[in-house]
């Protein structure tokens, strides 16, 4: 009755701090509810309390359950917006359908508004120069040339690299490659990395 | 910040390395390096060395500072002293582990290399806190550092910084005057008014 | 592969190299993401390295595909990509967290001309500012009982914790900075050799980050 709800609310946000859970719309229904039928008992004893003295004290505890609700409701959303905001820089524009569903429909406007703000931005990036913005939500880890130690399986023959050498890979050869160019070999059993 | 942002900025370091091919000058942002000429050696900043080395392009000259005699004695150096002792460079954990990491080959003893700068790092990491008790003890909100390179002092983050801003807080709560009413009621009204 | 390394930089006819360009927006990087508030904007040194991308990017297309030095120099643009776009980000992380003290220190900034946020940061703010308030409205506050929908400014203000401790180095001499004491009547007076670092509150060398004397570490 006096803020447990929203308590129950703010848990369950609390529980997954890494992922978004659905939109508790119904929760929040209830709360606004609690809210308003709080107020409107204050709106009644605050008027009967010039007369009768005793009815303060069950005001202003009314009163501080309105103003906690309030604020952990805010909290709540506050909360979930930015979890909303690392979603638009891991998963772009384009929301999967899966992640879309968690939202309610005011906060995938808020999405969206968020999402335009940002592009607008980074448009406007060396718009001086004649650039044509860059791409923040990219190139945000440092860059690291990844090679890894792979042996060779079969006898597979010649491998050209993107940066056009060519490594012959014979069946028990050693080689050190790029990350990025093993995956597939690796994956089909050709190559195997050595850890 | 992120060990790996540190590690990007310790990849500026200039290092020698000898190419196994030929080139004109290299102008880049950062820099000239250059001409690349097989077989000599030239200097180069480390990111560029480790992705050369890894593509089988040079080898890596061993840094001065890189040999059993010269690390033994700035071990002892840091065993002996209370305070931190100056590194051969800024970044040298970084240099270490890249270096030894691609090009361990390059490098005479390097298995012995790689456990002495390690001890040299545990003794470095034992004295910080150490350093951390004592000056937290102090009522720390001031204390001097030198010598102690950017790896160290990150690998104490966010816990030391934490600390001393709690700390902080601490002490500047126990000056404060007891709290006003918790109740900012919008109600307001003659009469008895109680504290909730 | 010819690439002038030299930009005409300011109106007093001063060279500044590319590489002092990249040394000093790699600061600024550092700061930035140390610091616990947003420092005044680098869009100079910004723009600049933006320009030398894509100057590099356009030689490097003329190269065969193949050629070690395509690799190389595209090695070395993905770097400075990384300081701009994490540079830039970490501003934005700001501005977002901070965004309702940043906009009212900054209408009063650009009064006197000492903007610390780029135009397009500016709108980026206020529109933040905007969608975040009308966001909050529509889902709660319109909402809830009438003496209550008002978005409380001051409330909902996060402000920077200027006393947080920070590590520096003092890259000059610095005489005289005032550590306050709290319980007020010792205040201790230090002084920052050039080279030396320390580990103290964030607030009383704010200024010595900002004018370049110190550098956050």
């Amino acid at each position: 009755m006096f803020a447990e709800k929203v308590i129950e609310l703010l848990k369950e946000a609390e529980r997954n701090k890494e992922t978004i859970d659905q939109f508790n719309d119904e929760k929040i229904r209830q709360i606004l509810e609690e809210m308003h039928m709080l107020f409107n008992l204050n709106m009644t004893d605050a008027n009967a309390s010039s007369e009768n003295k005793s009815l303060w004290t069950a005001v202003q505890i009314r009163h501080s359950a309105l103003e906690r609700n309030k604020r952990c409701l805010l909290a709540y959303l506050y909360n979930r917006m930015q979890k909303i905001k690392t979603l638009r820089w891991e998963f772009g524009s384009v929301l999967p359908t899966d992640v879309r569903e968690l939202l309610s429909d005011d906060e995938y406007l808020w999405f969206t508004k968020y999402s335009t703000n940002l592009a607008s931005y980074m448009r406007s990036l060396g718009q001086d120069i004649g650039y044509n913005g860059i791409d923040l939500t990219e190139n945000l880890k440092p860059p690291k040339s990844l090679f890894i130690e792979v042996l060779c399986m079969v006898d597979y023959g010649k491998l050209e690299l993107e940066d056009g050498d060519v490594i012959m890979l014979k069946k028990n050869s050693r080689h050190f490659l790029p990350t990025s160019e093993c995956q597939t070999l690796i994956r089909q059993g050709i190559l195997k990395q050595i850890v | 910040m992120d060990p790996y942002e540190i590690e990007f900025i310790g990849e500026n370091r200039i290092i020698s390395i000898i190419p196994n091919f030929s080139y004109d000058k290299i102008y880049l942002i950062c820099g000239e390096f250059g001409p690349f000429r097989a077989g000599l050696p030239l200097n180069v900043p480390l990111w560029l060395a480790i992705m050369l080395k890894q593509k089988q392009k040079c080898r890596i000259v061993p840094p001065d500072w890189m040999e059993m005699d010269n690390l033994e004695n700035l071990k002892e150096e840091e065993k002996r002293s209370r305070f931190f002792t100056k590194m051969p460079n800024a970044h040298y954990m970084v240099e270490a582990k890249l270096i030894l990491g691609a090009a361990g080959d390059d490098i005479p003893n390097s298995a012995e290399i790689k456990t002495i700068i390690k001890d040299i790092w545990d003794i470095r990491m034992s004295k910080l806190r150490t350093s951390m008790d004592a000056l937290m003890k102090s009522g720390g909100s001031y204390g001097r550092l030198d010598h102690l390179t950017m790896m160290e002092i990150n690998s104490v983050k966010p816990l030391l910084p934490a600390a001393m801003d709690d700390l902080l807080r601490i002490q500047m709560m126990a000056k404060k005057p007891a709290p006003a009413s918790l109740n900012n009621s919008t109600f307001s009204q003659s009469g008895n008014s109680q504290n909730v | 592969m010819d690439l002038e390394d030299d930009i005409e930089f300011s109106n007093d006819e001063e060279e500044i190299t590319a590489d002092t360009v990249l040394k000093t927006l790699q600061s600024a990087w550092q700061n930035e993401r140390l610091a616990p508030e947003i420092l005044p904007h680098r869009n100079d040194m910004v723009e600049c390295m933006l320009g030398q991308i894509q100057h590099m990017e356009r030689n490097i297309n003329k190269l065969p595909k193949t050629d070690l030095r395509a690799s190389i120099h595209k090695m070395e643009l993905s770097r400075i990509k990384f300081i701009i776009c994490n540079y830039l980000k970490t501003r934005l992380n700001k501005i977002e967290k901070y965004c309702i003290p940043i906009l009212n220190e900054e209408k009063q900034r650009i009064d006197s001309g000492t903007n610390y946020l780029t135009p397009s940061e500016y709108k980026y703010a206020q529109e933040y500012l905007l969608n975040l308030e009308s966001h909050l409205k529509t889902v709660v506050l319109n909402k809830v009982p009438n003496n209550m929908q008002t978005f409380e400014m001051s409330k909902m203000a996060v402000y920077p914790n200027l006393q947080t401790h920070v590590f520096l180095q003092a890259n000059e001499t610095v005489n005289g900075v005032v550590l306050e004491d709290i319980f007020g009547d010792q205040d201790e007076e230090i002084d920052l050799e050039e080279g030396s670092q320390h580990i103290l509150q964030y607030k009383p060398i704010a200024d010595l980050v900002k004018n370049g004397k110190v550098q956050l570490i």
